[in-house]
């Protein structure tokens, strides 16, 4: 997509066009919303800004990470970098037109095939801003299908925080109740949920892996819970870990969400890469983008924007969805990094998210005062591990030490410090969740030393 | 080009017809408005024993180029919705006053549709 500047004597000429002399007068701002103050900014040279900003980023702390929590670092090949940074690519500029963008369609469509085959649902969209979002949009799709009959959102008590505030954004609007059912030891309490599905349920949201990086055992269980109560079943995963779990479709998921900027993405700033996927049946309540495969006149395959009467800018207020774009270039990162691992690279991934647990439960829970895991059962990723020592003052002290871990509780309480900002709360945490990844494995056995370094319990 | 505009039914400015059929009223849209739309592929339709009020919107035709709300032309009660458009709602296209009939209305005042527009005054509304 060529980036083309108006020279002056364009403007002049396109002003004249339209009779104006000023572009001003084809917006009528109220005085009352114009923005008339300073905006504070220093100008500075490109060199001056360059070294101000390298001297305050040389300050950082550097600290290894065994953080997760919904981001997860994986080693992302250069290859994502060279392909997904040329120029055709790389742009803030929607590539949807089907005459000029067919690649950046195509690299859309691959996408969706992908998160079809690791859900083994019929149809996904081109992605949404994350799995919170997804999540949310899932809610919606639900309340629209299940119409008036319904009113409630299941979702587990150790979803974090910081998902089921955004889920809540979503539906508070239509005034949808999200409740959360018990877990025990880290997973679902089959039981305690039967007792509050009910009439009034839309949707019973179950994930896998969840915040503990516990694999859910009751996900066919939880799924015929929700289908007894005509309600529907929403799976949470990821890209990695779909490629060794069952797909959700086959525990009878109805809509499966999640993240894919495990694939393609760093941790940095928290970018997330939405999944939606549902069954065909709810086709045309999918909320979102959806690249489909089609012909031009000379029969060559084309692909191109579809059913887009499901989107705002056709259906307005009546759309499924107040989102009407997706995350086309992280979604193309996902892409290339999926293709380039293929089939047998990313089990191979996925594997090593489970050995890396085992061995780091193995390395820990030999450390006094250390016990790993908390829960039994099949982790990914993650695991929570107890300290004699307060949870909170372990991770301050591993901080110390040049280590990041994050805490939390169980959930029911609500008191959640996870998000690892500042005025959190993080005195009450019970566990710390460590995060084991391909990417930093081989610090298992500093993390174990500096932990036995600072776990014996002091004043 | 003129368009088949029966005598034995009630028409609306919005391009809606209602027939009296077998003891309920049959709901549906006109040769002209098929037309409009061009090719329909999703017809989204109202549960049955929905309520309606006059004028209010039962449900969607959607067609290669627009969705289009459809409003019922008198007060009822939904009491079958034409399945068969599910799989087929280019009979809608095929056959507006016939098999692509949307919906049947029971609890219906008589005289509200009396007061509807007749043939006449509807092609010479779409003239």
């Amino acid at each position: 997509m060529p980036y083309a500047t108006h020279p002056p004597d364009e403007r002049a000429a396109m002003l004249d066009e339209v009779g104006i002399d000023d572009p001003a007068e084809l917006f009528d701002i109220p005085d009352a919303v114009r923005f008339t103050g300073e905006y504070g900014i220093d100008a500075h040279s490109e060199r001056d800004a360059r070294a101000r900003v390298g001297s305050v980023l040389d300050e950082s702390t550097e600290l290894t990470e065994f953080l997760g929590g919904g981001h997860y670092d994986h080693y992302v090949p250069s290859v994502v970098d060279h392909l997904s940074l040329r120029s055709e690519f790389l742009t803030s500029y929607t590539q949807y037109q089907p005459e000029i963008a067919q690649g950046f369609l195509q690299a859309l469509f691959e996408f969706q095939s992908l998160v079809v085959e690791l859900t083994g649902m019929d149809v996904a969209n081109a992605s949404m801003y994350d799995r919170s979002t997804a999540l949310g949009e899932a809610a919606l799709l639900a309340s629209r299908v299940r119409g008036a009959d319904g009113d409630t959102v299941l979702v587990p008590d150790s979803l974090p925080e910081r998902v089921r505030s955004v889920l809540e954004n979503y539906t508070n609007g239509p005034g949808i109740a999200v409740e959360r059912y018990p877990t025990t030891d880290g997973t679902a309490d089959v039981d305690a949920l039967e007792s509050l599905v009910g009439d009034d349920t839309l949707l019973v949201y179950a994930a896998t892996p969840n915040d503990y990086g516990l694999l859910e055992p009751e996900l066919d269980a939880i799924g015929a819970l929700a289908h007894d109560a005509d309600a529907l079943f929403c799976v949470g995963s990821d890209a990695v870990a779909l490629s060794v779990l069952e797909p959700p479709a086959t525990a009878g998921a109805d809509i499966v969400v999640g993240d894919a900027s495990v694939l393609g993405m760093g941790t940095t700033y928290g970018m997330g890469l939405g999944i939606f996927a549902a069954r065909e049946e709810y086709l045309r309540q999918l909320p979102g983008r959806l690249v489909g495969a089609s012909e031009d006149d000379s029969g060559n395959r084309a692909y191109t924007l579809t059913l887009q009467t499901r989107e705002q800018h056709i259906r307005r207020e009546r759309a499924t969805s107040n989102i009407c774009s997706n995350q086309a270039w992280v979604a193309l990162r996902a892409s290339i990094h999926a293709a380039w691992l293929g089939p047998r690279g990313l089990i191979d991934l996925a594997e090593e998210c489970v050995a890396g647990v085992d061995e780091l439960c193995a390395r820990l829970d030999g450390v006094e005062g250390v016990t790993a895991p908390v829960y039994e059962g099949a982790h990914f990723r993650e695991v929570a591990v107890e300290t004699d020592a307060p949870a909170a003052v372990v991770a301050g002290r591993l901080r110390e030490e040049g280590f990041a871990l994050r805490t939390r509780s169980d959930g029911g309480d609500g008191a959640e410090g996870e998000d690892g900002s500042e005025d959190d709360d993080e005195s009450d945490d019970e566990y710390l969740v460590v995060c084991v990844t391909d990417t930093n494995r081989d610090a298992v056995d500093d993390l174990a030393d500096a932990l036995a370094s600072v776990s014996e319990v002091s004043e | 080009m003129s368009f088949d505009v029966p005598t034995d039914r009630r028409y609306t400015e919005s391009h809606e017809w209602i027939a009296p059929t077998d003891g309920t009223y049959r709901v549906g849209i006109t040769d002209f408005a098929q037309d409009e739309l061009g090719d329909i592929v999703f017809v989204e339709l109202p549960a049955e024993g929905t309520d309606l009020d006059e004028g209010e919107e039962y449900g969607v035709v959607e067609s290669i180029k627009a969705v289009s709300d459809v409003y019922v032309p008198v007060s009822g009660t939904v009491a079958a919705v034409n399945e068969a458009l599910t799989d087929a709602p280019e009979l809608i296209n095929d056959d507006p006053y016939g098999d692509g009939w949307l919906i049947e209305l029971e609890n219906v005042d008589e005289a509200a549709v009396e007061e509807l527009l007749d043939a006449d005054a509807y092609e010479e509304q779409t003239e």
